[in-house]
């Protein structure tokens, strides 16, 4: 097997918050290969965001501290990085889109000025063959007359345009780490499904890993290879996607597959379709977790060794952190 | 992102007649309004609580140093311009008239705050009611008063004011009007922003939905929403309105029959090179004063802040 | 649909105004949307489906006088809507609630959640105070929330539980229909299954009528029964849900369907999406003469650009298509 590209050892990050100084992330192991596809997936406040910002070395500082663990990219720690040298990875070898494309792009500059200002940054080539490239790019990721649309700002571009424009800017230096959060909950489906496959087929032609934060259960199986689920900061399942969607292990996995309603033809036309499946209350905010299973409080096969003590990441067919895994009704 | 809700536990779904499960123990179900969590913040700002403070005491004085000193302002008790501790009982030292200054002070306080106030109070009455108007109704309305508001901000406020002191007797309500009346632009047009943003909130809507008229969405709905920068600017106004009234009774257009710290600064401002302190301690009254109501108008900025609230 | 409708919506038709050209000029019209019919049955769920941009939310909006139509008729049990007075409108919102999308903004931030639940019982006089307190809790209990909870603000709530507010307050007058707008869009997913179920069980139990805005083909397929698909203003298909889901007949519905990401759909088994739309829906401002998706259409032809389709019936739907599937 390969050298990861990327991999988090042990990470754990922290924030000081108005309730004194909570865990983000505690313990998070995770490979990111060469040109594979690794999807986070959890609920909001789960810590699937903070570890996107860690791998880019920008998790917010204050009021955020990695305090333990190592993030390697391709075996240099970047924990211990020097501003200069992240500055150089950041955009180069690693680069982000993030979910709202409009805020992320500068309203100010046209487009092509943005994108032509990364290379410029990175790349050792005139400001001239810069702009060429920019059209070239634009034309990648699937604009349509690219020469005019480098010249338009961010608000003459539609939502997805824009989503096309950040994909441009972050592969215009050819990165080997795409870090995708959310990149389509502001979109339209039928645009959603665009941007899918404008990133798989610029996976496919640059070989680029990517790692795809969502918390959409249809975009992991459409789009990933392997899959952690994150909950309270913790991985708490991971595998390959079709051990995750196929058979889940953890039953807040089981939970998050069963409470989304299964679509279209496979469906079938029943009457009426049975209720779907409940996780009860919601993700506990972090300054409240105990020494336990953080999931107990919603867990329908929580006992009181659950509550006490917590799981950890096992090998059970995949690794799961529970003791229960596998028990109850298969989603 | 990382920084969690303050979120009371979710009770889950329930089937119809299942018991309400019990609150879990260790978190708050209290009930805490916006405007109690605002106090909250803003007894944490130490600048803000001494601002308080120190304006409990001016007004305290004010109103009621009387009952502890009681004395005829206007009373001659000295020779003119007795510096300060020269003679004993007389700390603060007298005026060109041989007026006791301590006595001027406390005297002259209570016209000062109250043109101070009843300026900022016309200035949030008019204000209100424009900006309110015009920003709920929107249309030919929303035009009509923004252009009138858009007529009394480019009034040359101080030209303006002094005019209507002239032609009318320059009594304290005269200056609190003509001070209201080229205030309230500015609170105008923050009214007319805040409606602007709220009447396209959704709880706007729901108000509409349920059958609420626009009297009722106004004033209920809206307005209480949109208080928070209102009260931070109708505090600041009390600050500039007090020091035009020392401008104008500066400029001699105070009432000369009422004692107030602007009129000690007027008429003793011919002495100046001869004797620093009856011009200097009633302008150091001004100052702590609008001093004082600044640092309560600025905490109260940040207690409404939600922003500021985390940290 | 046997029974007689409970509401009946005929060529509705909504312009917003878009800012004046220059002091002096016209102003300019948006029509956003274009003569829409539809008919909800008592105790049934119509599911309006489209993207942004589709009208979806204006027009149930404008059916209920939220959001000011220029055009067309709205039937409700006997009454025109749009020919009451402001005053006769006020006394039928008790029958026509609203969910709203953002939990976050649809609570007055000011008012304790028990005084919001409250609220429409006093505007409409409702029973005697003492009766509308009961009514409160009764309400509090049946959408999932305690009793204790009712003297928190807004603010002390987390997205489900607003949501779950939200639906008390729509309950409150005991209305014939709800309008949810996007109820659950905005919640995380395992929040959404128990608001979703809860809508679920809320109809069943008191007979309600939902007019359910969505862009999600997953979540209309769970709660509606009849669904209507928007575009651009107009309805291009309707039909029941099995129909809608196994057989749709516009190019568009089946490119929404093929679009939703779903379980079934795998990167380890090769998956490619057939039939994927390019570009993006013309401007409202300028669409074209004739179908306004022809543009985006794999299907489309010559006479798509030249001539409008109408709905027509199937026999199991309608649809606005030339050449359906």
């Amino acid at each position: 097997m390969a050298d990861p590209l990327m991999s988090l050892r042990d990470l754990r990050v922290e924030f000081d918050t108005r309730h004194g100084r909570v865990t983000a992330l505690s313990g998070i192991s995770l490979d990111v290969m060469p040109g594979e596809t690794l999807g986070i997936v959890g609920e909001s406040g789960c810590g699937k965001s903070i570890t996107a910002l860690a791998m880019m070395g920008l998790v917010p500082n204050p009021p955020g501290h990695v305090t333990g663990g190592q993030i390697l990219f391709q075996g240099e720690d970047i924990t211990r990085a020097k501003p200069r040298r992240l500055r150089r990875l950041r955009g180069r070898e690693i680069a982000m889109i993030f979910q709202e494309p409009m805020t992320s792009l500068n309203p100010v500059f046209t487009v092509g000025d943005q994108i032509a200002e990364a290379i410029l940054l990175h790349q050792d080539v005139s400001r001239a063959q810069a702009e060429k490239q920019v059209v070239d790019l634009l034309a990648t990721v699937g604009i349509p007359e690219p020469a005019r649309r480098a010249k338009a700002y961010p608000h003459e571009l539609s939502g997805g345009m824009r989503q096309r424009v950040m994909i441009a800017m972050a592969i215009s230096c050819r990165p080997k780490l795409l870090i995708a959060d959310e990149p389509t909950t502001a979109l339209d489906v039928t645009v959603q499904a665009q941007i899918f496959d404008l990133m798989r087929d610029i996976q496919r032609e640059f070989g680029v890993a990517i790692v795809l934060i969502t918390h959409d259960m249809g975009a992991i199986a459409e789009m990933t290879d392997r899959v952690a689920v994150m909950y309270a900061g913790r991985i708490i399942e991971q595998g390959t996607s079709d051990q995750i969607l196929d058979n889940p292990l953890h039953p807040y996995t089981r939970g998050l597959i069963g409470c989304i309603p299964v679509l279209g033809r496979e469906a079938g036309d029943a009457a009426s379709l049975p209720p779907l499946a409940e996780i009860p209350g919601i993700v506990p905010p972090l300054h409240l977790l105990g020494d336990g299973c953080a999931f107990a409080e919603r867990c329908a096969l929580a006992d009181d060794y659950c509550r006490a003590v917590r799981p950890p990441l096992e090998e059970k067919g995949h690794p799961v952190a529970c003791h229960h895994a596998g028990q109850g009704v298969p989603a | 992102m990382a920084a969690p809700d303050p979120i009371v536990p979710q009770t889950g779904s329930k089937q119809p007649g299942a018991a309400p499960p019990p609150a879990t123990p260790g978190r708050s179900n209290e009930a805490s309004s916006p405007m109690r969590e605002a106090w909250g913040q803003f007894l944490k700002n130490r600048p803000a609580v001494f601002g308080l403070a120190l304006l409990a005491v001016i007004v305290g004085l004010v109103l009621y140093g009387h009952f502890i000193f009681d004395a005829d302002p206007y009373d001659i008790v000295w020779m003119p311009l007795t510096p300060p501790g020269e003679e004993e009982g007389i700390w603060l030292g007298t005026d060109f008239l041989g007026r006791d200054m301590f006595t001027g002070l406390m005297k002259g306080g209570a016209p000062t705050l109250a043109v101070g106030l009843s300026a900022a109070l016309i200035t949030v009455v008019i204000g209100i009611t424009m900006g309110s108007l015009a920003g709920f109704f929107g249309g030919w309305l929303d035009d009509l008063l923004m252009r009138l508001t858009e007529f009394f901000q480019v009034l040359p406020a101080l030209l303006f004011a002094m005019v209507l002191v002239t032609l009318f007797s320059p009594s304290l309500w005269t200056i609190a009007f003509a001070i209201g009346i080229v205030s309230w632009p500015q609170t105008a047009r923050l009214t007319r922003a805040e409606f602007l943003r709220i009447r396209e909130l959704e709880y706007v809507t729901a108000a509409r939905s349920i059958g609420a008229g626009n009297g009722r969405i106004i004033w209920r709905v809206i307005l209480p929403n949109a208080l928070p920068p209102l009260i931070v600017s109708a505090t600041l106004t009390i600050g500039v309105a007090i020091l035009f009234e020392a401008g104008l009774s500066f400029l001699g257009l105070g009432d000369p029959n009422t004692m107030s710290w602007g009129l000690m600064i007027g008429q003793n401002r011919n002495y100046l090179l001869d004797a620093w302190w009856p011009v200097t301690l009633p302008g150091l009254a001004i100052f702590l004063t609008v001093f004082a109501v600044s640092l309560v108008g600025d905490g109260l900025n940040d207690a409404f802040n939600p922003k500021l609230r985390s940290r | 649909m046997n029974d007689a409708p409970l509401m009946s919506v005929r060529g509705l038709t909504v312009d917003f105004p878009l800012g004046r050209g220059g002091l002096f000029g016209k102003p300019q019209m948006l029509r956003a949307v274009r003569g829409v019919d539809f008919d909800l049955a008592p105790g049934r769920t119509l599911g309006l489906v489209g993207e942004s941009g589709s009208g979806k939310t204006t027009t149930a909006m404008a059916a209920i006088r939220l959001a000011p139509a220029s055009g067309g008729q709205v039937m409700f049990d006997g009454a025109d809507l749009m020919a009451l007075t402001p005053g006769q409108m006020r006394q039928h919102r008790r029958h026509l609630q609203v969910i709203f999308q953002d939990p976050y903004s649809s609570l007055n931030p000011r008012d304790r959640v028990g005084a919001i639940v409250r609220e429409p019982l006093d505007l409409m006089d409702v029973g005697d105070p003492a009766g509308r307190a009961v009514r409160v809790e009764e309400l509090f209990t049946l959408v999932g929330l305690r009793r204790d909870q009712m003297a928190l603000f807004p603010h002390q709530f987390s997205g489900g539980q607003r949501q779950r507010i939200s639906i008390a307050r729509a309950l409150a007058t005991n209305p014939r229909l709800i309008v949810c707008d996007e109820p659950v869009s905005a919640l995380d997913v395992a929040i959404q299954a128990q608001i979703l179920n809860l809508l679920r069980r809320l109809q069943g139990e008191f007979g309600l009528s939902y007019l359910f805005i969505s862009h999600d083909l997953g979540v209309v397929q769970f709660i509606c029964d009849d669904i209507a698909v928007m575009y651009l203003g107009e309805i291009v298909e309707m039909a029941d849900r099995p129909t809608l889901f196994s057989r749709p007949r516009h190019p568009y519905t089946a490119v929404l369907l093929e679009a939703a990401p779903s379980l079934a759909r795998r990167k380890s088994q090769g998956y490619r999406r057939q039939g994927i739309v390019k570009g993006d829906p013309p401007s409202p401002l300028n669409l074209p003469p004739g179908c306004a998706f022809a543009s985006r259409c794999p299907q489309a032809q010559d006479r798509c650009r030249a001539e409008k389709p109408a709905l027509r019936d199937t026999g199991a739907g309608k649809v606005a298509c030339h050449f359906p599937l």
